[in-house]
Protein backbone atom coordinates (compact mmCIF):
# COMPACT_ATOMS: atom_id res chain seq x y z
CA UNK A 1 0.00 0.00 0.00
CA UNK A 2 1.53 3.31 -1.00
CA UNK A 3 2.01 5.73 1.88
CA UNK A 4 -0.08 8.86 1.97
CA UNK A 5 1.73 11.91 3.34
CA UNK A 6 0.01 13.31 6.41
CA UNK A 7 -2.38 16.21 5.88
CA UNK A 8 -1.71 19.57 7.52
CA UNK A 9 -4.65 18.85 9.79
CA UNK A 10 -3.12 15.57 10.89
CA UNK A 11 0.23 17.26 11.59
CA UNK A 12 -1.50 19.90 13.72
CA UNK A 13 -3.45 17.23 15.59
CA UNK A 14 -0.22 15.45 16.51
CA UNK A 15 1.02 18.60 18.22
CA UNK A 16 -1.96 18.92 20.57
CA UNK A 17 -1.80 17.44 24.04
CA UNK A 18 -5.36 16.49 24.96
CA UNK A 19 -6.65 17.72 28.30
CA UNK A 20 -9.73 15.96 29.63
CA UNK A 21 -11.63 16.27 32.88
CA UNK A 22 -9.39 13.81 34.73
CA UNK A 23 -6.82 12.65 32.20
CA UNK A 24 -4.31 13.84 29.63
CA UNK A 25 -3.64 12.22 26.27
CA UNK A 26 -1.03 12.32 23.51
CA UNK A 27 1.59 13.65 25.90
CA UNK A 28 4.91 12.74 24.25
CA UNK A 29 6.38 14.09 21.05
CA UNK A 30 6.30 11.60 18.19
CA UNK A 31 8.35 13.45 15.56
CA UNK A 32 11.15 10.89 15.42
CA UNK A 33 12.32 8.73 12.49
CA UNK A 34 10.54 5.39 12.37
CA UNK A 35 7.47 6.51 14.28
CA UNK A 36 5.31 6.96 11.17
CA UNK A 37 6.04 4.57 8.31
CA UNK A 38 7.03 6.37 5.12
CA UNK A 39 7.53 9.72 6.84
CA UNK A 40 10.87 11.41 7.25
CA UNK A 41 11.42 12.93 10.66
CA UNK A 42 15.22 12.95 10.60
CA UNK A 43 17.06 16.05 11.79
CA UNK A 44 17.32 18.64 9.04
CA UNK A 45 18.48 22.12 9.89
CA UNK A 46 16.63 23.66 6.94
CA UNK A 47 13.39 21.98 7.96
CA UNK A 48 13.95 23.21 11.50
CA UNK A 49 14.60 26.74 10.25
CA UNK A 50 11.31 26.70 8.33
CA UNK A 51 9.27 25.29 11.18
CA UNK A 52 10.84 27.38 13.94
CA UNK A 53 9.56 30.81 14.81
CA UNK A 54 10.02 33.39 17.54
CA UNK A 55 7.32 35.87 18.58
CA UNK A 56 8.15 38.63 21.01
CA UNK A 57 5.33 39.83 23.24
CA UNK A 58 7.19 42.11 25.60
CA UNK A 59 10.82 43.20 25.66
CA UNK A 60 11.62 45.35 28.67
CA UNK A 61 15.06 45.39 30.30
CA UNK A 62 13.84 43.60 33.39
CA UNK A 63 10.97 41.60 31.94
CA UNK A 64 10.66 39.89 28.59
CA UNK A 65 8.03 37.55 27.23
CA UNK A 66 8.35 35.67 23.97
CA UNK A 67 7.22 32.46 22.28
CA UNK A 68 9.46 29.80 20.83
CA UNK A 69 7.30 27.98 18.30
CA UNK A 70 8.28 24.75 16.62
CA UNK A 71 10.90 23.31 18.91
CA UNK A 72 10.96 20.35 21.26
CA UNK A 73 10.43 20.64 25.00
CA UNK A 74 13.95 19.33 25.63
CA UNK A 75 15.42 22.33 23.80
CA UNK A 76 13.14 24.92 25.42
CA UNK A 77 13.82 23.39 28.80
CA UNK A 78 17.58 23.48 28.24
CA UNK A 79 17.39 27.24 27.61
CA UNK A 80 15.26 27.75 30.70
CA UNK A 81 17.61 25.73 32.89
CA UNK A 82 20.68 27.53 31.54
CA UNK A 83 19.12 30.96 32.17
CA UNK A 84 18.52 30.05 35.81
CA UNK A 85 21.67 28.12 36.65
CA UNK A 86 24.45 28.64 34.10
CA UNK A 87 24.52 32.26 32.94
CA UNK A 88 27.22 33.94 35.07
CA UNK A 89 26.76 37.14 37.04
CA UNK A 90 28.78 39.19 39.51
CA UNK A 91 27.80 39.06 43.20
CA UNK A 92 29.32 39.69 46.61
CA UNK A 93 31.05 36.54 47.78
CA UNK A 94 33.44 37.48 50.58
CA UNK A 95 32.62 39.91 53.36
CA UNK A 96 35.37 41.27 55.59
CA UNK A 97 33.77 42.70 58.69
CA UNK A 98 35.93 45.26 60.45
CA UNK A 99 33.15 46.43 62.71
CA UNK A 100 29.48 45.63 63.07
CA UNK A 101 27.69 47.11 66.03
CA UNK A 102 24.23 46.69 64.51
CA UNK A 103 21.71 44.18 65.79
CA UNK A 104 22.16 42.16 62.60
CA UNK A 105 24.58 39.30 63.27
CA UNK A 106 27.74 39.21 61.17
CA UNK A 107 26.79 36.09 59.21
CA UNK A 108 23.26 37.35 58.56
CA UNK A 109 24.66 40.69 57.38
CA UNK A 110 27.05 38.87 55.06
CA UNK A 111 24.25 36.75 53.66
CA UNK A 112 22.06 39.83 53.08
CA UNK A 113 24.87 41.64 51.29
CA UNK A 114 25.42 38.63 49.03
CA UNK A 115 21.83 38.67 47.84
CA UNK A 116 21.83 42.31 46.67
CA UNK A 117 21.78 42.45 42.86
CA UNK A 118 24.41 44.72 41.31
CA UNK A 119 24.94 45.92 37.80
CA UNK A 120 27.62 47.70 35.81
CA UNK A 121 29.11 48.06 32.35
CA UNK A 122 28.05 45.05 30.28
CA UNK A 123 31.35 44.78 28.42
CA UNK A 124 33.33 44.80 31.64
CA UNK A 125 31.09 42.24 33.29
CA UNK A 126 31.00 39.90 30.32
CA UNK A 127 34.45 40.16 28.78
CA UNK A 128 36.90 41.84 31.17
CA UNK A 129 35.96 39.95 34.32
CA UNK A 130 37.13 36.35 34.42
CA UNK A 131 36.45 33.46 36.77
CA UNK A 132 38.33 33.72 40.01
CA UNK A 133 40.54 30.62 40.39
CA UNK A 134 39.85 28.57 43.52
CA UNK A 135 43.17 29.32 45.22
CA UNK A 136 44.08 32.56 43.48
CA UNK A 137 44.81 35.93 44.97
CA UNK A 138 42.29 38.61 44.07
CA UNK A 139 43.20 40.36 40.82
CA UNK A 140 41.66 43.39 39.14
CA UNK A 141 40.24 41.15 36.39
CA UNK A 142 38.52 38.68 38.70
CA UNK A 143 37.53 40.55 41.86
CA UNK A 144 35.55 43.72 42.44
CA UNK A 145 36.02 45.54 45.73
CA UNK A 146 33.20 47.28 47.57
CA UNK A 147 32.99 49.06 50.89
CA UNK A 148 30.19 49.87 53.27
CA UNK A 149 31.02 52.26 56.07
CA UNK A 150 28.15 53.89 57.96
CA UNK A 151 27.83 55.27 61.44
CA UNK A 152 24.57 56.27 63.08
CA UNK A 153 24.48 59.53 65.04
CA UNK A 154 21.95 61.82 66.63
CA UNK A 155 20.63 64.50 64.32
CA UNK A 156 21.02 67.85 66.10
CA UNK A 157 18.52 69.49 63.72
CA UNK A 158 15.67 67.14 64.65
CA UNK A 159 12.63 68.74 66.26
CA UNK A 160 11.93 68.12 69.98
CA UNK A 161 8.78 66.10 69.25
CA UNK A 162 10.22 64.11 66.38
CA UNK A 163 9.51 60.37 66.58
CA UNK A 164 10.64 59.21 63.15
CA UNK A 165 14.01 57.47 63.61
CA UNK A 166 15.14 58.42 60.11
CA UNK A 167 14.78 62.11 61.05
CA UNK A 168 15.86 61.74 64.65
CA UNK A 169 19.16 60.09 63.68
CA UNK A 170 21.56 60.26 60.80
CA UNK A 171 22.01 56.94 58.97
CA UNK A 172 19.30 55.17 60.93
CA UNK A 173 18.68 53.07 57.82
CA UNK A 174 21.49 51.49 55.84
CA UNK A 175 20.60 51.11 52.16
CA UNK A 176 22.21 49.39 49.21
CA UNK A 177 23.09 52.84 47.83
CA UNK A 178 25.48 53.35 50.79
CA UNK A 179 27.78 50.68 49.34
CA UNK A 180 30.79 52.31 47.65
CA UNK A 181 32.61 50.77 44.70
CA UNK A 182 36.40 51.09 44.58
CA UNK A 183 37.73 50.32 41.11
CA UNK A 184 41.11 48.57 41.07
CA UNK A 185 43.67 48.62 38.27
CA UNK A 186 42.05 48.38 34.85
CA UNK A 187 38.53 48.32 36.31
CA UNK A 188 38.57 52.12 35.89
CA UNK A 189 38.46 51.65 32.11
CA UNK A 190 35.40 49.40 32.21
CA UNK A 191 33.47 50.56 35.25
CA UNK A 192 33.44 54.37 35.23
CA UNK A 193 30.58 56.85 35.03
CA UNK A 194 27.34 55.17 34.01
CA UNK A 195 29.17 51.83 33.82
CA UNK A 196 30.13 51.88 37.50
CA UNK A 197 29.33 48.84 39.60
CA UNK A 198 26.21 49.82 41.54
CA UNK A 199 23.17 48.21 43.15
CA UNK A 200 20.26 47.74 40.73
CA UNK A 201 17.81 48.82 43.42
CA UNK A 202 19.44 51.56 45.53
CA UNK A 203 16.71 51.45 48.18
CA UNK A 204 17.20 47.89 49.42
CA UNK A 205 17.31 48.09 53.23
CA UNK A 206 20.37 46.30 54.61
CA UNK A 207 20.16 47.14 58.32
CA UNK A 208 18.72 49.61 60.81
CA UNK A 209 21.02 51.42 63.22
CA UNK A 210 20.70 53.51 66.37
CA UNK A 211 23.12 56.24 67.55
CA UNK A 212 26.52 54.78 68.45
CA UNK A 213 26.10 51.79 66.16
CA UNK A 214 28.14 51.41 63.03
CA UNK A 215 28.85 49.02 60.20
CA UNK A 216 32.27 48.90 58.56
CA UNK A 217 32.76 46.16 55.99
CA UNK A 218 34.69 45.49 52.82
CA UNK A 219 33.38 43.11 50.22
CA UNK A 220 34.77 41.13 47.32
CA UNK A 221 32.53 40.36 44.36
CA UNK A 222 33.28 37.49 42.03
CA UNK A 223 31.70 35.96 38.96
CA UNK A 224 29.61 32.89 39.67
CA UNK A 225 26.70 30.80 38.42
CA UNK A 226 23.24 30.08 39.79
CA UNK A 227 23.98 26.37 40.21
CA UNK A 228 26.58 27.37 42.81
CA UNK A 229 24.37 29.84 44.69
CA UNK A 230 21.04 31.48 43.82
CA UNK A 231 22.55 34.95 44.35
CA UNK A 232 24.46 34.43 41.09
CA UNK A 233 21.30 33.69 39.08
CA UNK A 234 20.64 36.48 36.55
CA UNK A 235 16.90 35.88 36.68
CA UNK A 236 14.24 36.17 39.34
CA UNK A 237 12.21 33.70 37.32
CA UNK A 238 12.69 32.20 33.90
CA UNK A 239 9.77 29.98 33.02
CA UNK A 240 7.64 28.85 30.13
CA UNK A 241 4.00 27.84 29.69
CA UNK A 242 2.77 25.69 26.86
CA UNK A 243 0.16 27.47 24.71
CA UNK A 244 -3.36 26.42 25.72
CA UNK A 245 -5.76 25.38 22.94
CA UNK A 246 -9.52 25.75 23.28
CA UNK A 247 -11.64 24.21 20.54
CA UNK A 248 -15.37 24.88 20.51
CA UNK A 249 -16.74 21.92 18.55
CA UNK A 250 -20.46 22.74 18.77
CA UNK A 251 -22.11 26.15 19.12
CA UNK A 252 -22.45 27.52 22.66
CA UNK A 253 -25.23 30.11 22.60
CA UNK A 254 -27.23 32.58 24.70
CA UNK A 255 -27.04 32.26 28.49
CA UNK A 256 -24.75 29.24 28.07
CA UNK A 257 -22.25 31.35 26.18
CA UNK A 258 -22.11 33.88 29.02
CA UNK A 259 -21.65 31.08 31.55
CA UNK A 260 -18.97 29.53 29.33
CA UNK A 261 -17.02 32.78 29.21
CA UNK A 262 -17.10 32.92 33.01
CA UNK A 263 -15.37 29.52 33.18
CA UNK A 264 -12.21 31.18 31.85
CA UNK A 265 -10.03 34.13 32.92
CA UNK A 266 -11.20 37.49 31.59
CA UNK A 267 -10.57 38.02 27.87
CA UNK A 268 -10.08 34.36 26.89
CA UNK A 269 -13.61 33.86 25.57
CA UNK A 270 -15.50 36.58 23.68
CA UNK A 271 -19.17 36.86 22.78
CA UNK A 272 -20.25 37.53 19.20
CA UNK A 273 -23.72 37.77 17.62
CA UNK A 274 -24.76 34.89 15.38
CA UNK A 275 -24.88 36.31 11.85
CA UNK A 276 -27.67 35.91 9.30
CA UNK A 277 -25.47 33.74 7.09
CA UNK A 278 -24.62 31.39 9.95
CA UNK A 279 -28.27 31.07 10.95
CA UNK A 280 -29.22 30.13 7.40
CA UNK A 281 -26.65 27.33 7.19
CA UNK A 282 -28.29 23.94 7.64
CA UNK A 283 -26.71 21.61 10.21
CA UNK A 284 -24.49 24.32 11.65
CA UNK A 285 -26.38 24.40 14.94
CA UNK A 286 -27.03 28.10 14.50
CA UNK A 287 -30.41 27.74 12.75
CA UNK A 288 -33.01 30.03 14.26
CA UNK A 289 -30.53 31.67 16.58
CA UNK A 290 -29.76 34.79 14.57
CA UNK A 291 -28.69 37.70 16.77
CA UNK A 292 -28.05 35.54 19.84
CA UNK A 293 -24.60 35.71 21.46
CA UNK A 294 -22.22 32.83 20.75
CA UNK A 295 -18.97 31.99 22.51
CA UNK A 296 -15.75 32.43 20.52
CA UNK A 297 -12.14 31.85 21.53
CA UNK A 298 -10.32 35.20 21.58
CA UNK A 299 -7.09 34.81 23.53
CA UNK A 300 -6.29 31.18 24.43
CA UNK A 301 -2.79 32.19 25.61
CA UNK A 302 -4.38 33.94 28.59
CA UNK A 303 -6.06 30.78 29.80
CA UNK A 304 -4.79 29.04 32.91
CA UNK A 305 -6.26 25.67 31.83
CA UNK A 306 -8.33 25.34 34.98
CA UNK A 307 -10.65 22.83 33.24
CA UNK A 308 -13.63 24.54 34.89
CA UNK A 309 -15.67 24.36 31.64
CA UNK A 310 -15.35 20.55 31.65
CA UNK A 311 -17.20 20.33 34.97
CA UNK A 312 -20.52 21.59 33.53
CA UNK A 313 -22.92 19.18 31.82
CA UNK A 314 -24.20 21.81 29.35
CA UNK A 315 -20.76 22.08 27.70
CA UNK A 316 -20.33 18.32 27.40
CA UNK A 317 -18.95 17.37 23.96
CA UNK A 318 -19.03 21.05 22.92
CA UNK A 319 -15.47 21.96 23.88
CA UNK A 320 -12.05 20.35 23.66
CA UNK A 321 -9.13 21.59 25.75
CA UNK A 322 -5.52 21.01 24.89
CA UNK A 323 -2.06 22.46 24.75
CA UNK A 324 0.17 22.98 21.73
CA UNK A 325 3.20 20.87 22.51
CA UNK A 326 5.75 22.88 20.52
CA UNK A 327 4.67 26.40 21.51
CA UNK A 328 6.50 27.72 24.57
CA UNK A 329 5.57 31.08 26.06
CA UNK A 330 8.65 32.20 27.99
CA UNK A 331 8.69 34.77 30.74
CA UNK A 332 12.15 36.01 31.72
CA UNK A 333 12.40 38.36 34.68
CA UNK A 334 15.88 39.77 35.11
CA UNK A 335 17.31 40.71 38.50
CA UNK A 336 18.90 43.69 36.74
CA UNK A 337 22.53 42.85 36.01
CA UNK A 338 21.83 41.61 32.48
CA UNK A 339 18.87 42.62 30.33
CA UNK A 340 16.28 39.88 29.91
CA UNK A 341 16.78 39.55 26.17
CA UNK A 342 20.55 39.27 26.60
CA UNK A 343 20.06 36.55 29.23
CA UNK A 344 18.14 34.41 26.74
CA UNK A 345 20.65 34.99 23.95
CA UNK A 346 23.44 34.13 26.34
CA UNK A 347 21.68 30.90 27.28
CA UNK A 348 21.57 29.91 23.61
CA UNK A 349 25.26 30.70 23.25
CA UNK A 350 25.95 28.71 26.39
CA UNK A 351 24.24 25.60 25.04
CA UNK A 352 26.17 25.93 21.82
CA UNK A 353 29.46 26.35 23.67
CA UNK A 354 28.63 23.30 25.80
CA UNK A 355 28.05 21.17 22.71
CA UNK A 356 31.15 22.52 21.00
CA UNK A 357 33.30 21.83 24.03
CA UNK A 358 32.01 18.27 24.34
CA UNK A 359 32.57 17.66 20.65
CA UNK A 360 36.22 18.54 21.26
CA UNK A 361 36.27 16.29 24.29
CA UNK A 362 34.83 13.43 22.26
CA UNK A 363 37.49 13.79 19.59
CA UNK A 364 40.03 13.82 22.41
CA UNK A 365 38.54 10.63 23.86
CA UNK A 366 38.74 8.72 20.58
CA UNK A 367 42.34 9.80 20.00
CA UNK B 1 56.31 21.83 97.08
CA UNK B 2 54.72 18.75 95.59
CA UNK B 3 51.15 18.24 96.64
CA UNK B 4 50.42 21.88 97.20
CA UNK B 5 48.22 23.63 94.72
CA UNK B 6 50.00 25.93 92.33
CA UNK B 7 47.83 28.56 90.71
CA UNK B 8 48.34 28.55 86.95
CA UNK B 9 50.74 31.23 85.91
CA UNK B 10 48.66 33.63 83.86
CA UNK B 11 50.86 36.68 84.13
CA UNK B 12 53.09 35.54 81.29
CA UNK B 13 50.20 35.44 78.82
CA UNK B 14 50.28 38.24 76.28
CA UNK B 15 46.76 39.46 76.62
CA UNK B 16 46.57 39.72 80.41
CA UNK B 17 49.78 41.44 81.40
CA UNK B 18 50.11 43.38 84.63
CA UNK B 19 48.74 46.84 84.11
CA UNK B 20 46.96 45.78 80.93
CA UNK B 21 43.40 46.93 81.21
CA UNK B 22 40.55 45.47 79.21
CA UNK B 23 37.42 47.42 78.58
CA UNK B 24 33.98 46.03 79.27
CA UNK B 25 30.55 47.54 78.86
CA UNK B 26 28.31 47.78 81.88
CA UNK B 27 25.08 45.86 81.45
CA UNK B 28 23.18 48.37 83.53
CA UNK B 29 24.45 51.85 82.65
CA UNK B 30 26.30 51.07 79.38
CA UNK B 31 29.42 52.90 80.53
CA UNK B 32 32.85 51.61 79.40
CA UNK B 33 34.53 49.98 82.40
CA UNK B 34 38.32 49.44 82.38
CA UNK B 35 39.24 46.36 84.38
CA UNK B 36 42.64 45.01 85.45
CA UNK B 37 43.11 41.26 85.61
CA UNK B 38 42.69 41.04 89.38
CA UNK B 39 40.04 43.73 89.79
CA UNK B 40 36.56 42.75 91.03
CA UNK B 41 34.09 42.36 88.23
CA UNK B 42 31.98 45.37 88.96
CA UNK B 43 31.01 48.60 87.23
CA UNK B 44 32.91 51.46 88.81
CA UNK B 45 30.04 53.86 88.23
CA UNK B 46 26.87 52.03 89.21
CA UNK B 47 28.19 48.88 90.85
CA UNK B 48 26.42 46.44 88.54
CA UNK B 49 28.06 43.05 88.32
CA UNK B 50 26.99 42.21 84.77
CA UNK B 51 29.65 43.35 82.31
CA UNK B 52 29.81 42.63 78.60
CA UNK B 53 32.95 42.00 76.64
CA UNK B 54 33.53 44.34 73.74
CA UNK B 55 33.55 43.18 70.17
CA UNK B 56 36.88 42.00 68.78
CA UNK B 57 38.89 44.62 66.93
CA UNK B 58 40.02 41.97 64.51
CA UNK B 59 38.58 41.71 61.05
CA UNK B 60 36.21 38.77 60.71
CA UNK B 61 35.76 37.15 57.34
CA UNK B 62 32.53 35.60 56.10
CA UNK B 63 31.29 34.00 52.94
CA UNK B 64 28.18 35.78 51.71
CA UNK B 65 26.17 32.53 51.45
CA UNK C 1 45.15 52.51 42.32
CA UNK C 2 45.51 51.70 46.02
CA UNK C 3 42.74 53.50 47.79
CA UNK C 4 43.92 55.74 50.59
CA UNK C 5 41.15 54.91 52.99
CA UNK C 6 41.96 51.23 53.02
CA UNK C 7 45.67 51.81 53.52
CA UNK C 8 44.87 53.99 56.47
CA UNK C 9 42.54 51.39 57.84
CA UNK C 10 45.22 48.76 57.69
CA UNK C 11 47.50 50.86 59.90
CA UNK C 12 44.67 51.55 62.31
CA UNK C 13 43.90 47.92 62.67
CA UNK C 14 47.48 46.84 63.20
CA UNK C 15 48.06 49.45 65.88
CA UNK C 16 45.11 48.10 67.83
CA UNK C 17 45.67 44.38 67.83
CA UNK C 18 48.15 42.15 66.08
CA UNK C 19 46.62 41.18 62.77
CA UNK C 20 48.43 37.95 62.17
CA UNK C 21 45.56 36.07 60.60
CA UNK C 22 41.97 37.06 59.99
CA UNK C 23 39.63 35.22 62.28
CA UNK C 24 37.06 33.36 60.30
CA UNK C 25 33.92 31.58 61.30
CA UNK C 26 33.64 29.76 58.05
CA UNK C 27 36.04 27.69 56.03
CA UNK C 28 38.08 29.97 53.81
CA UNK C 29 39.63 28.72 50.61
CA UNK C 30 42.82 30.60 51.22
CA UNK C 31 43.86 33.18 53.74
CA UNK C 32 43.77 36.60 52.24
CA UNK C 33 42.31 39.84 53.37
CA UNK C 34 40.72 42.66 51.53
CA UNK C 35 43.90 44.69 51.29
CA UNK C 36 45.69 42.15 49.15
CA UNK C 37 43.87 43.54 46.17
CA UNK C 38 45.69 46.82 46.53
CA UNK C 39 48.63 46.23 44.29
CA UNK C 40 50.60 47.99 41.62
CA UNK C 41 48.79 48.70 38.40
CA UNK C 42 51.61 47.24 36.36
CA UNK C 43 51.53 44.02 38.25
CA UNK C 44 47.82 43.53 37.77
CA UNK C 45 48.00 44.47 34.11
CA UNK C 46 50.67 41.89 33.54
CA UNK C 47 48.36 39.48 35.31
CA UNK C 48 45.44 39.94 32.96
CA UNK C 49 47.59 38.87 30.04
CA UNK C 50 48.80 35.87 31.99
CA UNK C 51 45.24 34.72 32.52
CA UNK C 52 44.57 31.48 30.71
CA UNK C 53 41.64 29.16 30.73
CA UNK C 54 42.68 26.10 32.67
CA UNK C 55 43.36 22.97 30.67
CA UNK C 56 40.12 21.07 31.02
CA UNK C 57 40.16 17.50 32.29
CA UNK C 58 38.65 14.78 30.09
CA UNK C 59 34.92 14.84 30.80
CA UNK C 60 33.62 12.24 28.34
CA UNK C 61 34.30 8.56 28.91
CA UNK C 62 33.29 5.40 27.06
CA UNK C 63 31.84 2.98 29.59
CA UNK C 64 33.00 -0.66 29.63
CA UNK C 65 30.93 -3.17 27.66
CA UNK C 66 30.52 -0.84 24.72
CA UNK C 67 30.71 -2.03 21.14
CA UNK C 68 30.96 -0.08 17.87
CA UNK C 69 27.23 0.26 17.41
CA UNK C 70 26.04 0.11 20.99
CA UNK C 71 27.84 2.31 23.49
CA UNK C 72 27.31 4.07 26.80
CA UNK C 73 29.05 7.36 27.46
CA UNK C 74 29.67 8.99 30.80
CA UNK C 75 29.71 12.79 30.94
CA UNK C 76 31.17 14.48 34.01
CA UNK C 77 29.61 17.74 35.26
CA UNK C 78 26.64 17.55 32.93
CA UNK C 79 22.97 17.13 33.81
CA UNK C 80 19.47 17.23 32.43
CA UNK C 81 20.19 20.51 30.62
CA UNK C 82 22.46 18.92 28.05
CA UNK C 83 21.32 15.31 28.57
CA UNK C 84 17.74 15.76 27.41
CA UNK C 85 18.56 18.16 24.57
CA UNK C 86 21.28 15.83 23.30
CA UNK C 87 18.99 12.82 23.60
CA UNK C 88 16.43 14.63 21.44
CA UNK C 89 18.78 15.48 18.56
CA UNK C 90 20.39 12.04 18.61
CA UNK C 91 16.95 10.41 18.45
CA UNK C 92 16.25 12.55 15.37
CA UNK C 93 19.07 10.67 13.59
CA UNK C 94 17.50 7.89 11.44
CA UNK C 95 20.65 5.78 11.81
CA UNK C 96 20.06 5.59 15.55
CA UNK C 97 17.99 2.69 16.82
CA UNK C 98 17.92 3.77 20.45
CA UNK C 99 19.09 6.71 22.52
CA UNK C 100 18.48 7.54 26.16
CA UNK C 101 20.14 9.48 28.93
CA UNK C 102 20.22 8.95 32.66
CA UNK C 103 21.56 10.54 35.79
CA UNK C 104 22.37 7.40 37.79
CA UNK C 105 22.63 9.18 41.12
CA UNK C 106 21.53 12.74 41.92
CA UNK C 107 24.47 13.45 44.20
CA UNK C 108 27.06 12.48 41.61
CA UNK C 109 27.64 15.05 38.86
CA UNK C 110 27.52 12.40 36.15
CA UNK C 111 25.26 11.93 33.17
CA UNK C 112 25.14 8.77 31.06
CA UNK C 113 24.04 8.54 27.44
CA UNK C 114 23.25 5.22 25.81
CA UNK C 115 23.33 5.08 22.01
CA UNK C 116 22.55 2.07 19.83
CA UNK C 117 22.82 2.50 16.08
CA UNK C 118 21.99 0.49 12.98
CA UNK C 119 25.02 -1.19 11.32
CA UNK C 120 25.87 1.65 8.90
CA UNK C 121 27.31 3.98 11.54
CA UNK C 122 28.87 3.92 15.00
CA UNK C 123 27.65 5.19 18.33
CA UNK C 124 30.56 7.63 18.55
CA UNK C 125 29.69 9.08 15.14
CA UNK C 126 26.05 9.42 16.18
CA UNK C 127 27.07 11.30 19.33
CA UNK C 128 29.36 13.57 17.36
CA UNK C 129 26.61 14.33 14.87
CA UNK C 130 24.22 15.01 17.74
CA UNK C 131 26.60 17.57 19.26
CA UNK C 132 27.07 19.25 15.88
CA UNK C 133 23.33 19.35 15.18
CA UNK C 134 22.79 20.96 18.57
CA UNK C 135 25.24 23.72 17.68
CA UNK C 136 23.47 24.33 14.37
CA UNK C 137 20.16 24.47 16.19
CA UNK C 138 21.50 27.11 18.56
CA UNK C 139 22.63 29.25 15.63
CA UNK C 140 19.14 29.14 14.11
CA UNK C 141 17.53 30.05 17.45
CA UNK C 142 19.89 33.02 17.89
CA UNK C 143 19.26 34.16 14.31
CA UNK C 144 15.47 33.90 14.57
CA UNK C 145 15.41 35.54 17.99
CA UNK C 146 17.52 38.54 16.95
CA UNK C 147 15.36 38.98 13.83
CA UNK C 148 12.18 38.88 15.90
CA UNK C 149 13.67 41.25 18.45
CA UNK C 150 14.65 43.73 15.75
CA UNK C 151 11.21 43.54 14.17
CA UNK C 152 9.60 44.03 17.58
CA UNK C 153 11.74 47.10 18.29
CA UNK C 154 10.87 48.53 14.88
CA UNK C 155 7.12 47.96 15.35
CA UNK C 156 7.02 49.50 18.82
Amino acid sequence: MPHKPPTQEELERRKIVGINLETVTNVTATDFPGNYPGEDHSWDIEKFRQGFNVEIHQNDPYEASFSLIGCDASIANAFRRIMIADVPTLAIDQVFIYNNKSVIQDEVLASRLGLIPFTGGREGLRDFLKWRPKDGEPKDYDTVGLELNVKCEHNPDAGPNETDPTKLYKHAHVYAKDIVFHPQGRQVEYFSGENAIRPVNPDILIAKLRPGQEIDVKMHMIKGVGSNHAKFSPVATASYRILPVIQITQPILGRDAEKFAKCFPAGVIGLEKVTKAEAKQKGSGYEGHEGEPKAVVVAPERDTVSRECLRHAEFKDKVKLGRKRDHFIFLVESTGQIESEAIFLESVQHLKAKAKNLEKQLVNMVR
Amino acid sequence: MSGTYQPPNTSSRDDIKEGNVIYYTCGDCAVRVPLEPSAPIRCQKCGARVLYKERTKRMVQFEAR
Amino acid sequence: MPSKSSKLREEDASSDVDMDEPTSHQPVIKDHDADMMEQDDEESQAGVDDYEEEEEPQRVKLLPGSTETAASFEFLDEGHTLGNALRYVIMKNPEVEFCAYAIPHPSEAKMNVRIQTFPGTTAIQALEKGLRDLQELCDVVTEKFTDASRAFAASA
